[in-house]
């Protein structure tokens, strides 16, 4: 469970997050929704402990992930807005690196690890060098190794960005699986297919601020748009015009 | 505490096998360690060839037949072969067919033994430089047969040969021979320190900046690591790798030293365990600062490239007080030794020279460089923590 409470972060005198709060909770499917620059990543990359809001609370479970970062990184798995791998290393190493770092060890790392790589269909690549990789299976070793240490929330900053529909396939049918696996998922997109098939509940974010969340028929009727796309457009218009 | 030396042996662990999986890297490593022993042993092998060359003196002789006391002494000298002269000395002299020839007159005997002054011919061509030091070689060598005849005749008659030597000029050199070995073994401290700054380069910049401009840096800081456990990992991994290709320098400069043929140098010493010891005490902790300096400037650098430049002026620190000694001498001052690199530099020289200086030098010149070094990985850690750095500018 994530919860989010009037969270603020400046750039300068650009206000990139601007008061969000939210709830994601546990075996559900959060999404958040905005135009690029509406503060998605910045949101995210709070809570996963990498920048220091200047005002707000975040508790991952019941840890406080201001006052200790490092204690909420463990509770997390998270799919970063840029995720670079290592050329030189294997699929598997790149599990294995970042499962020892988490605490994972021995007959367990291998274990999660194999069970990982079988789920994202990866077995046939995972003792290649990630060099020639294609950018979907770039994006699994990514994912695999930020679920090795078996977390309980999941942070997957636009996931399905630039993948082919078989890759997206994939992250969504692993999406759906965390969430059964009674996990927290949070994760981020501009596409509107993306969240109206997979979530739960839409916080939908422009300008720094929460201006709507719900369930997708809540938004649709607090709207009164048919279409989720055309409520996106119009909550994403109550804004004033600015920062981007 | 042992959760986060597990982790830093982890980050060392992968950054290693990343870069030795990287052939360039690995032969950037191996070729900046041989780099300097096989230099080395082209220089020296020079040098004493050319020493031999001019030992080794072929003279030819005209009119061998009118002083074979003379010819005779010449030949008891060491690397002296005597040979019959060409009919045309001057020609043949001229046609570089001969760098010098001796040639002797017909009336020696009589001259000789009149004791009148005989007049004894060295024909050399003083244009051409190469062959300057054989001529002067056959000169001194006359001039010391010239010498003991003087001093027997003199002897002969009644008087000491003390009379007519109002001088005695005597030179008394101070350095041992050692020493005199090490100014010209000076490049062999400079290869050393520059293997420290090449072994572990690759690590330094490409476990930092590399990882960044990789976009690879964002998600290893979300695992839950302090950033002091990765900044000292990276660091430790570039220093092991520096430390290494240190070892592989200095060990084989000093198997160099001992195939070739130094006594032809007049070094008369022999390098031996105990040497290696004493420079690798001196150099390892360099292995610890060399790599620190280079992590910081790359993790401070904008990008890879950026990253690499910076690399490119280091070089030149250590490089300096190698190549300032070379030209003039640095007379060292117990100042200097805690010093990073010129008291590294000072050390090794002193090692090779023979004269290492007491422990505490060492400890001194080891806890400055080790202090530096913990510093610069502080350094790293605040630069890990901030938000520009991770997520670039």
């Amino acid at each position: 469970m994530i919860r989010v409470e009037r969270l603020r972060k400046h750039f300068g005198a650009v206000a990139a997050v601007d008061g969000v709060s939210f709830e994601a909770p546990d075996g559900a499917v959060t999404g958040l929704l905005g135009p690029n620059g509406a503060g998605k990543t910045t949101t995210l990359r709070m809570l996963y402990g990498l920048m220091r809001p200047d005002e707000g609370r975040i508790h991952v479970d019941d840890v406080d992930a201001v006052a200790n970062p490092q204690a909420a990184q463990a509770r997390l798995g998270v799919l970063p807005d840029v995720s670079g791998l290592y050329p030189r290393l294997t699929a598997r190493e790149h599990t294995h690196y970042f499962g020892e770092l988490q605490g994972v060890s021995g007959g367990r790392l291998r274990e999660r690890t194999d069970a990982l790589l079988a789920l994202l269909d990866m077995r046939e690549v995972a003792d290649r060098r990630t060099a020639g990789f294609s950018h979907g299976e770039r994006t699994k070793v990514a994912l695999a190794r930020a679920l090795v240490h078996d977390p309980r929330n999941v942070l997957l900053d636009e996931p399905t960005n630039g993948l082919d529909v078989m890759s997206t396939r994939a992250v969504r049918d692993i999406i759906r699986r965390l969430r059964a696996e009674g996990r927290t998922v949070v994760f981020s997109s501009h596409v509107m297919q993306e969240v109206s098939a997979l979530c739960d509940r839409i916080i939908v974010i422009a300008h720094g601020r929460v201006v709507a969340a719900g369930t997708p028929d809540e938004l649709r009727a607090e709207t009164g748009q048919e279409s989720l796309e055309d409520a996106f457009v119009a909550l994403a218009g109550l804004a004033p015009e600015g920062v981007e | 505490m042992t959760r986060a030396v597990a982790q830093a042996i982890i980050v060392v662990r992968k950054e290693l096998r990343d870069a030795f999986r990287d052939r360039r890297s690995t032969y950037s490593v191996l070729l900046g360690s041989l780099m300097g022993p096989v230099l080395v042993g082209f220089i020296l092998n020079g040098v004493a060839d050319r020493q031999r060359e001019v030992q080794d003196v072929t003279i030819p002789i005209v009119g061998m037949a009118h002083a074979p006391a003379l010819v005779d002494w010449l030949r008891q000298q060491a690397g002296v072969e005597v040979v019959e002269g060409p009919s045309d000395p001057e020609a043949a002299v001229r046609a570089r067919e001969h760098d010098v020839v001796v040639v002797i007159p017909g009336d020696y005997a009589t001259r000789f033994r009149a004791s009148r002054p005989v007049e004894i011919r060295v024909v050399s061509d003083g244009s051409r430089n190469v062959t300057r030091p054989r001529v002067q070689r056959v000169r001194t060598l006359l001039q010391r047969y010239n010498a003991e005849i003087a001093a027997l005749r003199l002897v002969g008659r009644g008087i000491s040969p003390a009379v007519v030597q109002p001088l005695q000029l005597e030179d008394l050199e101070v350095s041992s021979a050692q020493q005199r070995a090490a100014v010209l073994l000076n490049f062999i401290p400079l290869f050393i320190v520059l293997a420290a700054f090449t072994g572990g380069m690759q690590i330094a910049t490409d476990s930092t900046a590399g990882e960044r401009e990789r976009g690879s840096l964002e998600p290893l800081l979300v695992n839950p690591a302090p950033r002091a456990v990765i900044a000292s990992g990276k660091w430790l991994a570039a220093a092991l790798s520096s430390m290494l290709s240190v070892c592989i320098t200095t060990t084989l400069c000093v198997a160099m030293l001992r195939v070739l043929p130094l006594q032809d140098l007049g070094i008369r010493f022999r390098l031996g365990p105990g040497h290696v010891a004493g420079l690798l005490a001196g150099v390892l902790p360099l292995c610890l600062l060399a790599p620190a300096i280079q992590a910081y400037l790359a993790t401070f650098a904008r990008s890879f490239k950026e990253a690499q430049s910076y690399m490119g002026f280091l070089i030149m620190v250590p490089m300096l007080p190698g190549v300032l000694s070379t030209v003039y001498p640095i007379a060292s001052q117990p100042w200097m030794y805690p010093v990073p690199m010129l008291g590294h530099h000072l050390l090794l020289a002193d090692v090779l020279g023979g004269k290492a200086p007491g422990p505490m030098v060492f400890v001194a010149s080891a806890g400055v460089t080790v202090f530096a070094s913990l510093a610069l990985v502080r350094l790293i850690t605040a630069l890990l923590s901030r938000e520009r750095i991770i997520f670039g500018r």
